[in-house]
């Protein structure tokens, strides 16, 4: 493998996660735009998948914290800069050219708090982060590497997908797609998975039954994936 | 206000900035500044209007500027082993060990091809007569390349006609030149940039001249020395030799058991590895010596030492309060000069007489002559201003040169350099850190 540290590979793993933070979150929010058409409280349902408390007077009160309040760590803003954070020290590994569909996408957020129809304004935000996914895979050609950053993507879309309740079959395909990261990491190296917890989503997810009563937990066990001392069952 | 044919041909060649500016702003084109403790990341200012350097011209300019920076090298030479420019007489011993540049720690070490400044950033503005006069120079990490780099790529996407029709030296040779110049001094092993992170000033340049290198970008911590040989610790748990560091961090911050012992930073025994001649650092510790604003004043007697020639490139005339008859000079002209404290950097420390009350006045005076080392005074050059656009017009404004000189196999100018302009039609002062922006500079071929 590249002569890389251990701290690139977690600004790797980290950019992975934040971006698809961006890009997901981007696609509820779109959704949830669309059922404030009809209703004055439209995002409830949204704030119930994260288990937050209803402190919004109205639909752009919630919608100007969830995009682009800095402060407020679920929101869009937060997660972009945050991405924006782990690839600006990655710029020799992913490229000028990736880093700058991140400043983009910046810069668009940013128009889009003063356009009148935000929702219209947001849409040129998913190409940016297709567009930026693209390049990072162009550029990085070690397999190993570019696996930290599909891995760190392929939890947080696994992660969210679970927690806004996605039906099983896009969770199961998420999950198929993470197994597949997951066992290209070679053992010794810091993003190896801990068997335990592995074994334990598995048995969760690999069923749709399992899923509808341990849906939770299979939430925990992502949570452990990489932990470093390994349990026995 | 109005320009010359040539000058207009060339202020309209571009354009309009904003679509550069708009390119810039994409690719990220941003230097820190600290505000208040505050750290902020902010777009360079690029104007579009070219500084442009006649082939003419530029062949002086290259030449002296090889001259100077040969004769700065065998100056550092000097300094850490024989000193016999100090026992000849030419440079006074005070000037040297008072310096803060001066490290005893380097005394004896000769890098690999006795290479000590492999890249040079040297300042230079140019009269109204049309002669140029080195400000200052910058042995120890000079930055910048990297902005009229990305510029002048930039700037071929945004107004490519610029190009067709003017007969432009192509800059773009830059990162290749630094290759060459890291390979040079490769002890064996790959080549790594050292930066300070993210929260440094010059964070673009440190990560884009490494993309543009294939350098591997590294932070102090995963650096470490092993068997005098200085390794990368790596993703997986392995080592990869460095046989060259071109690190972005001062001196004293390398290594702690060397110099400062209770820095946090720095790569322990990385000195040693070094003195061994088991990496190569870029640009040599210690250089601080010869760019010291004190040592200016002797570097063209250096070139007459060293070389047996005489100056090409000159000096703005130069008073040290040091010697009695330059005091005389100081005291007698001190409200027509300007004066720089040696030991500040970055625009900083730098004192306008004609700007100061009588009061103050009197109280520099006190201060020059209470610490006569601590000073250099010069005269006010009156240097040529330059077009810039200023929300849709164009003014004039003080601009300098930092030109960067490699040293590898032989010493090469690269034919660009940052052009910085003051945007404060009263200031005299271009850094980036106080305000300042950036115009590419174009050599022509002909």
């Amino acid at each position: 493998m590249g002569t890389i540290s251990i701290e690139h590979g977690d600004h790797l793993y980290w950019l992975g996660r934040y971006t698809e933070r961006v890009f997901t979150t981007l696609k509820a929010l779109q959704k949830t735009f669309d059922k404030m058409i009809e209703s004055e409280h439209g995002y409830t349902e949204y704030l119930s998948y994260f288990g937050l408390t209803d402190i919004y007077a109205d639909n752009w009160d919630f919608i100007k914290s969830f995009l682009y309040d800095l402060n407020n760590y679920n929101s869009l803003a937060f997660s972009l800069e945050r991405a924006y954070d782990n690839g600006i020290v990655l710029r020799e590994e992913i490229s000028t050219e990736a880093l700058s569909f991140l400043q983009l996408a910046k810069d668009t957020l940013a128009k889009a708090q003063k356009a009148p129809n935000p929702r219209f304004a947001l849409l040129p935000l998913e190409d940016l982060l297709y567009g930026f996914w693209g390049c990072v895979y162009e550029n990085i050609y070690d397999d190993e590497i570019k696996n930290i950053i599909k891995c760190g993507k392929a939890v947080e879309r696994l992660d969210l997908y679970m927690r806004m309740n996605y039906s099983y079959k896009k969770v199961k395909k998420e999950y198929t797609r993470l197994c597949k990261n997951l066992e290209s990491i070679p053992e010794n190296t810091p993003y190896r998975y801990n068997s335990f917890y592995y074994n334990e989503l598995s048995d969760i997810l690999d069923s749709s039954d399992e899923y509808k009563t341990d849906g939770q937990k299979a939430i925990i066990s992502l949570g452990h994936i990489f932990d470093k001392t390994e349990v026995s069952a | 206000m109005s320009l010359q044919p040539e000058q207009t041909k060339f202020a309209q060649a571009v354009g309009n900035a904003d679509e550069i500016n708009e390119l810039l702003r994409r690719y990220g084109v941003k230097f820190g500044i600290y505000k208040n403790g505050v750290f902020n990341e902010q777009f360079f200012p690029f104007d579009p209007i070219p500084r442009v350097i006649s082939a003419e011209d530029f062949k002086g300019i290259e030449k002296g500027l090889v001259q100077r920076v040969n004769a700065l090298n065998e100056f550092l030479f000097d300094i850490y082993h024989e000193k016999k420019i100090v026992k000849d007489g030419i440079v006074p011993e005070d000037f040297i060990y008072i310096s803060k540049g001066y490290l005893a720690q380097c005394e004896g070490i000769t890098p690999k091809n006795r290479i000590y400044s492999h890249i040079s950033g040297i300042d230079l503005v140019q009269g109204k007569d049309g002669e140029w006069y080195i400000l200052e120079d910058n042995l120890r990490i000079p930055s910048g390349a990297s902005y009229p780099l990305i510029a002048r790529e930039l700037t071929r996407i945004a107004a490519p006609e610029a190009f067709t029709n003017n007969d432009i030296v192509d800059n773009r040779n830059y990162a290749k030149l630094l290759k060459a110049t890291m390979e040079h001094a490769n002890c064996g092993g790959i080549r790594a940039i050292l930066t300070p992170g993210r929260y440094n000033a010059a964070y673009f340049e440190h990560s884009y001249l490494a993309e543009h290198t294939g350098s591997v970008l590294v932070q102090n911590d995963e650096l470490f020395v092993e068997d005098n040989m200085l390794y990368h610790r790596t993703y997986s748990g392995g080592k990869t030799r460095i046989g060259v560091l071109y690190r972005r961090i001062a001196d004293e911050y390398l290594d702690p058991l060397t110099f400062y012992p209770d820095s946090l930073i720095g790569i322990p025994n990385l000195m040693e590895a070094y003195r061994s001649g088991n990496v190569g650092i870029i640009n040599a510790p210690g250089n601080g010596v010869a760019d010291d604003k004190g040592i200016y004043y002797f570097v063209p007697k250096m070139i007459q030492y060293y070389l047996g020639e005489e100056p090409i490139l000159h000096n703005a005339p130069t008073y040290l309060p040091f010697y009695a008859d330059d005091m005389k000079y100081v005291m007698d002209h001190l409200e027509k000069l300007v004066i720089k404290d040696v030991a500040e950097a970055g625009g900083y420390g730098v004192v306008f007489g004609n700007e100061l009350s009588k009061e103050k006045l009197e109280e520099f005076r006190k201060t020059i002559i209470a610490e006569p080392r601590r000073f250099i005074a010069q005269e006010v050059i009156d240097f040529l201003d330059l077009p810039i656009t200023d929300n849709g017009e164009t003014v004039m404004r003080k601009a300098d040169l930092r030109a960067f000189v490699l040293s590898g196999e032989t010493t090469k100018v690269w034919a660009s350099g940052l052009t910085r302009f003051s945007r404060n039609p009263d200031s005299f002062v271009v850094n980036s850190s106080q305000g300042g922006g950036f115009k590419d500079t174009w050599v022509l071929s002909r």
